[in-house]
């Protein structure tokens, strides 16, 4: 039995994609600025997102199968299952403090400001093509 | 059923742990001004000790906050004054005074400041994303 998913279509897949790289990369820079005053916090960032990656962790990633019409496509909407998805790793801001600390609070805030706006960006273009979705199904004439 | 979190509010939760922490550093701070000048109540007894509030990251509901988990004393030297008529003076006529320098606590407490601030932002923006995520709901 075949079932259409909206994030069939690729475009979808690929905003919401973006999406969780990017709420999850918001939630990385929330630990360094936390952490900014911690003795010996190296902060975290992701990789920066490519297409490439997104394929290679869709294929990787185990997901349950939908057999039934009832069945809803498991989704990774948690933010662990991000966590899972996209790997961080440790990055140090331009510099480091006499206790070890390598977060630098500017840093941060223009990441943050950086995620946000391509956050933004995002969910224009989910709204514009839910739009065009909309309109394809819309009787002709009215 | 599980409860579904956003990595939203995940941020706002480990931002929230370092408003707290933030907020208990200031307490500190606080402390050391109105101490500044607290001397010893019996005669040649030591002072006031400047206290240094002592970060570490913890885990908090989705991800890793941060918390003050102890207060240590400040283990440098007391600063002494030569007062004869002191009632906390010694036998020589010095009195000690508390380890506290006011200009380092300013620049502590602008440095609290600055961090407070930074995790409010990020409340804000993490608070504005998901309500752009919400917004999808509207039309």
């Amino acid at each position: 039995m075949f079932t259409m998913d909206i994030t069939d279509i690729p475009l979808f897949a690929m905003l919401r994609g973006r999406l969780g790289y990017l709420s999850e990369r918001q939630r990385l820079i929330a630990q360094n600025v936390a952490n900014a005053e911690t003795p010996g916090y190296r902060p975290n960032d992701l990789r920066p997102f490519s297409f490439d990656a997104r394929v290679q962790a869709a294929q990787s990633a185990g997901s349950m199968a939908v057999t039934q019409p009832g069945h809803m496509a498991l989704g990774a909407s948690s933010p662990t299952a991000n966590a899972a998805k996209f790997k961080s790793r440790k990055v140090s801001d331009s510099e480091t403090t006499l206790d070890g600390n390598q977060v630098v609070l500017e840093e941060e805030m223009l990441k943050m400001s950086d995620a946000r706006m391509n956050y933004d960006a995002a969910i224009g273009f989910y709204q514009k093509s839910l739009n065009l979705l909309r309109m394809a199904a819309r009787a002709p004439g009215r | 059923m599980p409860e579904i979190k956003s990595a939203g509010s995940a941020a706002q939760s480990i931002a929230a742990s370092a408003l707290r922490a933030e907020q208990a550093r200031m307490r500190i701070i606080a402390e050391n001004i109105a101490n500044a000048n607290s001397t010893s109540r019996t005669p040649g007894g030591d002072p006031y000790r400047r206290q240094v509030p002592v970060f570490r990251p913890v885990q908090v509901d989705g991800g890793q906050g941060v918390r003050m988990v102890k207060v240590e004393p400040d283990r440098s030297d007391f600063k002494s004054e030569y007062e004869p008529g002191h009632p906390s003076a010694n036998a020589q006529g010095y009195v000690k005074m508390p380890n506290v320098d006011s200009l380092v606590e300013a620049l502590d407490m602008r440095e609290a400041q600055r961090a407070y601030e930074a995790n409010l932002n990020v409340i804000e923006t993490a608070r504005a994303m998901d309500m752009r995520t919400l917004d999808l709901l509207k039309k």
